[in-house]
């Protein structure tokens, strides 16, 4: 908690917490269920996540919560043998319907991986400009876009001398906020978080944690995390997934940060917040 | 004492692996010495004249040799060869790696290793009896339909024996090559980027123009250069496929009068008068050359791309 | 608060919605796939355009206008350049399929008419190229290619062998160099590997043509696919096997031949058949360097020798058709060998896989 300074943060999440789960939700899933060629890995996962609220999902490897954020923007689809069933509203659309392109869908929810993965062949710069570039899209002022993005993921004064160094020069922690740069470029509504500090130091994890705040105030924000501190830090609500031997994945419990912490329902979330397992 | 058995063991282990490294090194350079030494005296008769004239004529006593036409048509075959190997062996690999259902892709990948083998003579004999014939319809049509372009005319009435029927059997011997180069490097092009651009809302194509093809650009260009390196050495299946002419043409891809270096050699080689032998190893020599240089320029390409891969 | 155990659930049969097409998209994509061929066939029929011709000038121009509109009318602009891609890559897929299918089908269909067992085993004496084909065969060009074949593996492999060796096994300084050269190498056009091994025995008057030569030119085609293989086998050795022999106190040539070796057989293996596939087609330094005959010989170090390359070479330039079909049935045959050979580098990659 000291890297936030003091409790505040916490009194102002648990505070915003009932009005957030109020609010009308942004992005929701009802009933998914995933399969991977016969495997059900993900059973019957419903989540609201209201707009511009940060999301924690939670729980030990394995349990599907990497699968599920897939889900959400249509990268699922891409991996040989996926299934799926149930249905995932943006803005109360299903974003699975017959004739929906899958690229509106990613270009409206961006997504970070896990492993920072700027493209080695293009420039800093060209690397915050590759969602244009890619998408064929010409804007008159690059050198402002590239300049805010840059500065909303904490990176700008690094590499401001430097934008037409190639990517591949940064370090690993550079890199991952490079690559959030690149997603906020597109100005997406929803930004997916595939634990994005996994192989990060702790200074850099600080500052992207920092960052995931600031977004939040103008998009809708779902993280998957391993470290239990970095949800309480970070989010408004978290999902805790869990797959138990011979189950698929689901979601054991779901609900405001503060309360799912401190007060959890169920007992196998009690036990994973409290470090007992995974 | 025990010791030092093993060391000179070892020694000997070392000494013959380096004397077989030393001994390949230079076999290049030997192969090059030898032949220059046979043909020196062509070299020297013939001047200048023996890559820039047209005229072969063995019956005077020294001769006269010059391949000229030959040396034209064998790039010019060559070039028409990769213009249409080049776009049809990306696609494929394209197809292979990206589209294809992993079975397919996995079944694909064999038979273009397996073509990439197919013996010159094999692609000769389906060249002159199977192709010819039909590539000669296409020639006919062009140069029907198309002969305001002066490229597509042609003055004869038939059309085999022409670049043009000659180009698409290369082109069928190169396309296995280039395309298993193009799909193995498109493959090792990192995972994670093109999910990265698919999440960014990149298009299929986007995705090959901006993030493939950039990355592969070097592996591809090394496939690119190999599969020239094996047309402009090609003898056989052309041999089959082309009438050599002693007259430069460089454009009439479609007039049956063609010229190539290594075919000349195995046409003139059975009934060679002594000086007209010793031309066609300076032939090879230019062929060797030419064939070298190339070759040297998409190892270099091939081996930087490989250690960026690795890196 | 322990729940019963959540139930694994059978996948269904719609598991996929991204495959769903709405009814629209489904009519739009059929028109967009079946005008382009209509129109083509009724082209091909009223025009003078050859088959190839109206598919090149009709057929990909309008299934590229047929893509691009229903794409526009499905995704939008952005997926314009998506059909068009996808149009091309499909277009030139068939295309060199058909191609490449040709070759393989006209060899198999010409061949397999003019092949029978006694042309798998008798050879061409007393034959001339008007022979009928239920006489001779071409069983002494079998035997004289696996002799030229086999005397070349033998000297290209130890060679190549020692020359992947040091490239992988030795801190020798001309690593650089010799991988450089015996990679260019492997562009040497067969027809020079041909004129050189004439120049220095055949022209000099050491030798006469015979198998041994012809072997000497395969040999100089195969090394640099040898070594190059050969490296890249030895490479995926994993250094802790080499580190663990040299730490038991085996000498370096020990721990090569008896840990290494044993270890990379499949690939090395593999390294070799990939070597003679590359050469046992190869025609053009077998004429220069042997001279064909009739008979059948075991004998690759004086004398005439018959090989599969030169047989198909002389029979198709005698120009007769009994003469042809042999030739036909002999390149069937050369394609059998090398397919024989790709099986086994397969099964043996797939044996190592396991």
């Amino acid at each position: 908690m000291t890297i936030l300074g003091d409790g505040t943060m916490d009194t102002k999440i648990q505070n915003s917490n009932i009005a957030i789960l109020d609010a009308e939700s942004h992005l929701e899933s009802r009933n998914v269920h995933v399969w991977f060629k016969d495997r059900h890995v993900l059973s019957d996962v419903s989540l609201q996540f209201p707009t511009n609220s940060v999301t924690a999902l939670i729980g030990p490897s394995g349990c599907g919560k990497s699968t599920f954020i897939r889900t959400l923007n249509r990268m699922h689809e891409l991996i040989p043998g996926a299934g799926l069933a149930g249905t995932v509203y943006l803005d109360n659309e299903d974003i699975y319907a017959p004739g929906v392109d899958p690229v509106s869908i990613r270009l409206r929810v961006g997504m970070v991986f896990q492993k920072p993965n700027p493209f080695p062949t293009m420039t800093i710069k060209g690397n915050v400009l590759a969602g244009l570039r890619l998408n064929n899209r010409r804007i008159k002022d690059e050198e402002s876009l590239v300049e805010s993005c840059l500065n909303r993921a904490s990176i700008w004064s690094e590499v401001k001398d430097r934008l037409d160094a190639p990517a591949g020069s940064l370090s690993g922690g550079q890199q991952q906020r490079l690559c959030i740069a690149r997603s906020l470029a597109m100005s997406p509504e929803v930004l997916l978080m595939d634990e994005p500090c996994s192989a990060l130091d702790p200074g850099s994890t600080r500052r992207i944690e920092e960052t995931i705040r600031e977004l939040s105030a103008d998009m809708t924000v779902v993280i998957v995390t391993h470290n239990m501190q970095q949800a309480q830090r970070v989010s408004d609500q978290t999902a805790f997934f869990l797959a138990e031997e011979g189950e698929p994945g689901h979601v054991v419990e779901f609900g405001a940060t503060g309360s799912l912490f401190s007060a959890p329902n169920d007992p196998r979330t009690e036990d994973y917040v409290n470090g007992r397992f995974g | 004492m025990n010791t030092r058995q093993v060391a000179k063991g070892d020694r000997a282990f070392f000494a013959i692996s380096t004397a077989a490294a030393i001994f390949t090194m230079l076999l290049v350079l030997v192969v090059l010495i030898f032949l220059s030494v046979k043909s020196w005296s062509t070299f020297t008769e013939q001047g200048i004249s023996f890559v820039t004239g047209s005229t072969w004529d063995n019956t005077t006593e020294t001769g006269t040799f010059q391949i000229g036409p030959m040396i034209v048509g064998t790039i010019v075959v060559s070039i028409l060869g990769l213009i249409i190997a080049v776009p049809a062996s990306i696609a494929v690999a394209f197809f292979i790696e990206f589209v294809a259902p992993p079975r397919l892709a996995r079944i694909a990948t064999s038979l273009v290793d397996l073509l990439a083998a197919l013996p010159s003579v094999v692609v000769g004999i389906w060249g002159i009896f199977v192709l010819s014939p039909v590539a000669a319809t296409w020639s006919l049509s062009l140069s029907n339909t198309l002969s305001f372009i002066p490229i597509f005319r042609n003055e004869f009435s038939n059309a085999e024996g022409a670049p043009f029927i000659a180009a698409w059997t290369i082109a069928v011997m190169i396309i296995p090559i280039i395309t298993s180069v193009s799909r193995e490097v498109m493959g090792r092009v990192d995972k994670d980027l093109i999910s990265a651009a698919i999440a960014l809302g990149s298009t299929s194509f986007s995705t090959m123009r901006r993030i493939i093809v950039p990355n592969a650009k070097s592996g591809i260009l090394g496939g690119i250069l190999l599969g020239l390196g094996r047309a402009l050495g090609e003898t056989v299946a052309i041999f089959f496929v082309l009438n050599l002419v002693f007259e430069i043409n460089l454009f009439q891809i479609l007039e049956p009068k063609g010229g190539n270096v290594a075919s000349l050699i195995i046409a003139k080689f059975g009934e060679a008068t002594p000086a007209e032998l010793n031309a066609l190893m300076a032939a090879g020599v230019v062929l060797f050359i030419l064939t070298l240089i190339v070759n040297m320029i998409a190892t270099s390409i091939v081996q930087r791309a490989e250690r960026r891969m690795a890196s | 608060m322990s729940e019963s155990k959540l139930q694994l659930l059978d996948r269904p049969s719609d598991a996929t919605p991204w495959s769903k097409r709405s009814p629209n998209f489904s009519l739009i994509i059929g028109l967009a796939s079946i005008f382009p061929i209509l129109l083509f066939l009724v082209v091909l029929n009223i025009s003078e355009l050859s088959g190839a011709g109206a598919l090149l000038t009709v057929f990909l121009p309008l299934q590229l206008l047929a893509a691009a509109i229903a794409a526009i009318v499905t995704r939008g602009r952005r997926g314009v350049a998506d059909s068009q891609l996808s149009v091309f890559v499909y277009f030139a897929t068939f295309f060199v399929v058909i191609m490449l299918g040709s070759i393989l089908v006209s060899i198999a269909s010409w061949g397999l008419k003019a092949v029978s067992p006694h042309f798998i085993y008798q050879n061409n004496v007393y034959i001339t190229p008007t022979t009928s084909l239920d006489y001779g065969g071409a069983g002494h060009a079998l035997v004289g290619s696996l002799l030229v074949v086999g005397l070349a593996t033998l000297i290209a492999v130890p060679l190549g062998l020692s020359v992947a060796v040091y490239l992988t096994e030795t801190r020798g300084r001309l690593k650089g160099p010799v991988r450089f050269l015996a990679q260019s190498m492997s562009g040497l056009p067969s027809i020079v590997a041909g004129l050189f091994v004439y120049a220095v025995f055949i022209a000099t008057g050491t030798a006469n043509l015979s198998g041994w030569l012809g072997s000497l030119a395969l040999a100089l085609l195969m090394l640099p696919t040898v070594v190059r293989m050969a490296e890249e086998v030895l490479k995926l050795v994993p250094g802790d096997l080499r580190s663990a022999a040299l730490a038991l106190g085996a000498p370096q040539r020990r721990a090569f031949f008896q840990v290494i070796m044993p270890t990379a057989k499949a690939g090395l293996i593999t390294a070799v058949l990939l070597g003679v596939a590359r050469v046992v087609g190869e025609t053009a330094p077998l004429i220069l360097t042997t001279r064909l005959m009739s008979e059948t010989s075991f004998n690759p170090f004086s004398g005439d020798l018959a090989t599969l390359p030169t047989f198909i070479f002389s029979n198709l330039t005698a120009g007769f058709d009994t003469g042809r079909s042999r030739a036909w049935a002999a390149a069937f045959l050369l394609l059998a060998v090398v397919g024989l050979i790709f099986g086994a580098t397969r099964a043996l990659t797939s044996q190592k896989a396991k």
